[in-house]
């Protein structure tokens, strides 16, 4: 399964997966599976980190959310995890109605989402 | 199908279409809701709102009541005017009960992949009703007077 699509761009940052979203919305068919296919090609690598950058995104649907979870649980079974990073508040109250906000770590900035890894590391 | 539209308002009337059961017919049928609500002075916060839920009762619609077959249609009334904007969506499935979709956000379901969509519609929509065995879902969120609308 490829990691980059049309959806999103990966790039290595200091061990962690750095995941950016590069449409502004995901709703077809195709934009969600090329989504949740691409997340889960990075998942395949046991105790993977992972940052999620939604800069740039302006709408998303639960559809989005499902892959989402489909994936932390992928990357918690190994001893990995996801974070995210840049979301637009409008995006941000869509995690908070849902209580998404207690599954995901959620950071202002993805700098500061790989940082949070580092610091774990050295601890 | 029939008719979802109530009456008949020259001024802002009710738009009917019929849509194919596809995911990406979903943005062809919001880009006339946005212009609308745009054209109206809706401000960002109303736009959001419900191009969400709008999406989310259409993708129910879809996925969960046509189950994606693509024999089966999907109804859509809307009215965008000054005061508030009425949505109807009706699928060609079996129908459900709403009362018995799960609490997404409890412990036990927070992992659970699905489950989200009504929710967000009953959080960002003023009204949420079902009608017809639940095949068609009732929507209606009104201006505040905040932001240039008629209260409610």
């Amino acid at each position: 399964m490829p990691e980059e699509s049309d959806i999103v761009q990966v790039t290595d940052c200091d061990g962690v997966k750095l995941v950016r979203v590069t449409t502004t919305s995901i709703l077809s068919e195709g934009e969600v599976e090329a989504f949740g296919q691409s997340l889960l090609a990075i998942a395949e690598v046991p105790g993977q980190r992972v940052v999620l950058s939604f800069m740039g995104v302006q709408h998303l649907t639960s559809l989005v959310l499902g892959k989402l979870i489909h994936v932390h649980k992928r990357l918690a079974e190994s001893g990995g995890e996801l974070r995210l990073a840049d979301i637009d508040p409008h995006i941000f109250e869509v995690f908070a109605i849902t209580h998404l906000d207690r599954l995901f770590r959620i950071y202002e900035r993805e700098d500061e989402a790989i940082a949070s890894f580092a610091g774990e590391a050295e601890a | 199908m029939p008719s979802l539209s109530p009456d008949t308002d020259n001024t802002y009337p009710w738009i009917e279409k019929v849509l194919p059961t596809r995911l990406e017919a979903i943005r062809e049928a919001e880009g006339d809701v946005m212009e609308r609500l745009e054209n109206l002075g809706y401000d960002e916060d109303h736009q959001f709102a419900i191009r969400l839920a709008f999406e989310e009762a259409l993708v129910n619609a879809m996925k969960h009541g046509n189950r994606m077959e693509p024999s089966r249609k999907v109804a859509l009334a809307y009215r965008v005017s000054p005061e508030c904007i009425q949505i109807r969506i009706r699928d060609d499935g079996e129908g459900f009960n709403s009362a018995c979709v799960p609490d997404p956000t409890t412990d036990e379901n927070l992992q659970r992949p699905c489950g989200r969509g009504i929710m967000l519609m009953r959080s960002y929509m003023d009204t949420v009703q079902y009608a017809c065995r639940g095949k068609e879902v009732r929507m209606v969120r009104f201006r505040r007077s905040s932001d240039g609308g008629a209260t409610p």
